[in-house]
């Protein structure tokens, strides 16, 4: 160990340093701030900017801290007359061609230049020659460009190349004249790719919906969470007014790292659509009006009053808080329902008494990149969860065997181990399970494997699985919401089994496993302690007639897809509350009662992530129209409805009950059934709606305008889903 | 001095001549006092009145909506709001000043990089109804375009000191 540790000297201060380890990652360690412009942490090293150099003892000229390894005895001088000089040399250089339009840059007042210029520029210019004026790009609807300001960090550059592994930014030409731009005209186009727009250190890459609309010094900042996935990807929002402009990241080694998605970062627009929901409406003899809070909230008590409890219907998005979960379960218990359910995505629930507690991630989110295999089952890895299909990659860029099965091939910008597609997805398990257990066929699946034969790919991955000693069975979102699900899950269990292998779950929505600890399940209450008694699920319920059915932020068209006709359906039933943000035809259609509530910036409120993980977040910006927090709608109904103890001020106050009623859940996603599986024959078929497109996910993303610009979003528009 | 003496100048009423001497000198002299509003006093050019929004003169507005008057005004008096503007270029959609709250300081003109927002020499103005202290866009470009002629010459005259 000691010979890996090498001493050397900053400013004077004897430092330990790691040998290889570069002089600037020491001296960020300890304080000590070099000027940086194309070092990031995230991004391989390119020593371009010139702006660290440091004088370096016995070095003839000033190195770049960024790419000078330390050395032992190494004397560096960050402070020193010629380091100093060094930099202001180079800032010289840099603001030649830099335009001095700082008044009217977006970047202007969180600029990297701009504040280094502070202390390394000269007051006066000495240049007197033409400015070099490049022509901008046009690179999509999520990035604005102004390329005259660029300084050729090539962050941006090493970015496509190192993390998305999708290079559709380089530079062409050199010195004077070099470029950075797409080669030919083409717009950026990956689900990361807005993570440029941090990246830049001055104003040549910019957030388009953002642009112009707010400076960064007027704007507070509020820590929040992503609403989108199952991730829950830390983020800060920038509020003006009690408006939010935009999203940024906020660092969380653990969950997002650095980067969000761009639907995380561009889903805010949705806060202020047009079909944001303004006030309370009813409808009456067919005809829509607007009402006030007092009588609309009393005429879904008084539906909910009236109705028998075993006719009661409740749906929820799984994107719904802990609170707003708690609540509605709270509300049912005491009206005496348990038709429950915020599973509106899956098909397949013939083998849910053998679901684990909550669907679990089977790691944590930072491990998931020290995997040795990945077996990814059912899944659109990038469009379902962005930040976690970077963590794959980076596992496969290790060295990581990565094997998919889906019903369609995707792009991953990473070495495949192997890939199944095209035929059913329990088809494709089969073998691979086949594969995997070899002669000993337990006995639950045998009717399953009958007359298969391994090819050589579902060889691979069983083989691969066994070899690896951290190997993992992913189970996506399209085998989440296939048919044939339940035979999905058996097959990844047996495969997990036999190979020494864990299984994961990616959730749908961005609270999945808090809906699931919270109880909002037919079968099962809080903690995953089963219920008794007889439930309507979500693919069950519409399909009776009920006296009364309150939807959560669900849009019968576009969310659910456990049932079919659902708008049809649940335009039959006698009475509908819908609690949404937005309205729409299919809502219009479908409910006789709608309440208005706040999207995720404009409420309280608490997600549990795939891993787990208990994230709270505070109300950030003002509310919409007459909008109010759901969870509060939810309690005030409560009141009304005379449910004991719905006494709650606070969200936190409904956090920390449902907190205590849950305890230490131990994540444990092992298949403990023993159901007898036969073939599914047509159920394996996957319909094409499976997969919901990277942005339709939710309301949210589905109204946000630069989202729905993208080619991503064109492209299902146009019907064309490859 | 003696008591003598002191007793002389009571009879001669002296204290009375010399307090008198003072007022009849300045009753003959050139009166100090203007007429109001007839007559007015001198003005600098660098008098802090009534804002003023310019524009260049193609018609352009000079504002870019930096926002730099917003953040350097110590009594919060300006609100901006911005967008992209229909040529493309940085806007403001809404520039408020609100006259009761202005100090008259000076500093928004001082921090605008283009010369756009401006004090004029302009004083007497006054408010009728709730609301009208508020200098909205049109009425700031308004006051500019009007003394258009004012501005540039006070600009011009104090150019030589910046």
């Amino acid at each position: 160990m000691s010979d890996d540790i090498v001493n050397i000297e900053v400013d004077g201060e004897p430092v330990e340093a790691r040998k290889g380890q570069m002089v600037m990652e020491v001296t960020d360690k300890i304080g000590a701030y070099i000027p940086r412009f194309c070092y990031h942490e995230k991004l391989s090293i390119a020593a371009n900017c010139r702006m660290c150099l440091v004088e370096i003892e016995k070095a003839p000229k000033p190195m770049p801290a960024c790419a000078t390894p330390v050395g032992e005895g190494m004397k560096v001088f960050t402070r020193s007359a010629k380091a100093i000089a060094a930099q202001k040399a180079t800032m010289e250089f840099l603001l030649i061609n830099h335009p001095l339009d700082c008044p009217i840059c977006d970047q202007g007042g969180e600029c990297e230049l701009q504040d280094l210029a502070m202390g390394y520029g000269r007051d006066v210019s000495r240049y007197n020659d033409r400015k070099r004026v490049v022509k901008d790009k046009d690179i999509g609807p999520l990035v604005s460009t102004d390329m005259t300001r660029c300084i050729h960090c090539t962050r941006c550059v090493r970015f496509g190349e190192e993390i998305t592994g999708m290079p559709q930014l380089g530079t062409t030409e050199r010195g004077e004249d070099m470029k950075i731009g797409t080669y030919v005209e083409n717009s950026i186009d990956h689900e990361l790719s807005a993570n440029i727009i941090d990246l830049c250190p001055v104003g040549a890459l910019n957030n388009k919906p953002y642009r112009y609309s707010a400076r960064a010094w007027e704007m507070t900042q509020h820590a929040t969470i992503s609403p989108h996935d199952c991730v829950g990807s830390n983020l800060y929002a920038h509020v003006l007014r009690g408006t939010v402009k935009r999203v940024v990241p906020r660092d969380n080694e653990s969950i997002n790292e650095t980067w969000i998605s761009d639907r995380d970062r561009f889903s805010y627009q949705a806060i202020y659509s047009r079909e944001r929901l303004q006030a309370p409406r009813v409808k009456e003899s067919g005809e829509w009006r607007e009402l006030d809070w007092d009588e609309a909230l009393s005429k879904a008590a008084d539906a909910l009053n009236h109705a028998n409890g075993e006719r009661i219907g409740m749906l929820a998005s799984p994107s719904v808080t802990v609170e707003e979960a708690h609540l509605l379960v709270q509300l049912a218990k005491h009206l005496g329902t348990n038709n429950i359910d915020h599973r509106i995505t899956r098909r397949d629930f013939s083998d849910q008494d053998n679901d684990p507690t909550f669907p679990w991630l089977g790691v944590d989110i930072a491990d998931l990149e020290r995997q040795n295999a990945i077996f990814v089952v059912g899944s659109n890895l990038r469009r379902e969860a962005p930040i976690l299909a970077h963590r794959v990659r980076k596992s496969a860029l290790a060295g990581a065997q990565v094997s998919f099965a889906n019903s369609q091939e995707h792009d991953y910008f990473f070495k495949i181990a192997n890939s199944l597609s095209g035929v059913g997805l329990v088809e494709m398990l089969a073998g691979v399970a086949l594969a995997a257990v070899g002669k000993s066929v337990p006995d639950q699946i045998a009717g399953l494997l009958s007359d298969i034969e391994p090819s050589k790919a579902q060889n691979a991955i069983a083989e691969s699985l066994k070899d690896a000693d951290d190997a993992l069975v992913l189970i996506g979102n399209v085998a989440g919401r296939h048919a044939a699900f339940s035979a999905v899950r058996v097959l990844s269990a047996v495969i997990a089994d036999a190979t020494g292998a864990r299984i994961g779950y990616l959730s749908e929505g961005s609270n999945t496993a808090g809906a699931h600890l919270a109880g909002l399940l037919p079968h099962r209450g809080q903690g995953g302690k089963s219920r008794s008694g007889e439930a309507l699920n979500a693919s069950t319920m519409l399909d009776e007639k009920l006296d009364a059915v309150v939807l959560v932020n669900v849009e019968p068209d576009a969310d659910i897809r456990s049932t079919e006709d659902a708008v049809a359906k649940l335009a039959k039933q006698a009475f509908v509350v819908a609690l949404t943000p937005f309205v729409s035809e299919a809502l219009l259609a479908a409910a006789d009662l709608l309440l208005p509530i706040g999207t995720f910036a404009e409420t309280s409120g608490t997600y549990i992530n795939a891993a787990g993980t208990w994230q709270s977040f505070a109300g950030i910006a003002n509310p919409v129209g007459e909008s109010r927090p759901a969870w509060k709608v939810l309690r005030v109904i409560g009141n009304l409805v005379e449910a004991p103890e719905f006494d709650y001020v606070t969200s936190e106050d409904v956090r920390d009950e449902i907190a205590a009623a849950v305890g230490d859940v131990n994540p444990d996603n092992a298949y403990a059934g023993n159901r007898k599986i036969a073939k599914p024959n047509g159920a394996d078929v996957s319909p094409d709606d499976i997969d919901t497109p990277l942005y339709s996910v939710d309301g949210m993303v589905r109204r946000a305008e630069a989202l729905q610009l993208t080619a991503e979003a064109c492209r299902v528009t146009t019907g064309d889903r490859s | 001095m003696n008591r003598a003496t002191s007793y002389l100048k009571t009879f001669a009423l002296w204290e009375l001549l010399k307090g008198l001497s003072i007022t009849s000198r300045n009753f003959f002299r050139k009166s100090v006092t203007i007429e109001y509003p007839e007559e007015k006093t001198p003005q600098s050019h660098r008098f802090r009145g009534l804002h003023a929004l310019r524009r260049y003169p193609n018609g352009e507005e000079r504002c870019i909506a930096c926002k730099l008057c917003e953040a350097v005004c110590p009594a919060l008096a300006i609100t901006i709001e911005s967008d992209v503007g229909d040529d493309g270029t940085r806007r403001t959609t809404r520039y408020d000043i609100d006259l009761f709250k202005c100090i008259y300081c000076g500093f928004c003109e001082e921090a605008c990089p283009v010369d756009a927002i401006v004090e004029t020499r302009i004083h007497e103005y006054h408010m009728e109804a709730p609301g009208e202290n508020i200098m909205t866009k049109d009425k700031l470009l308004a006051v500019g375009d009007k003394y258009d002629a004012m501005i540039s010459a006070d600009k011009a005259a104090d150019a030589p000191y910046k």
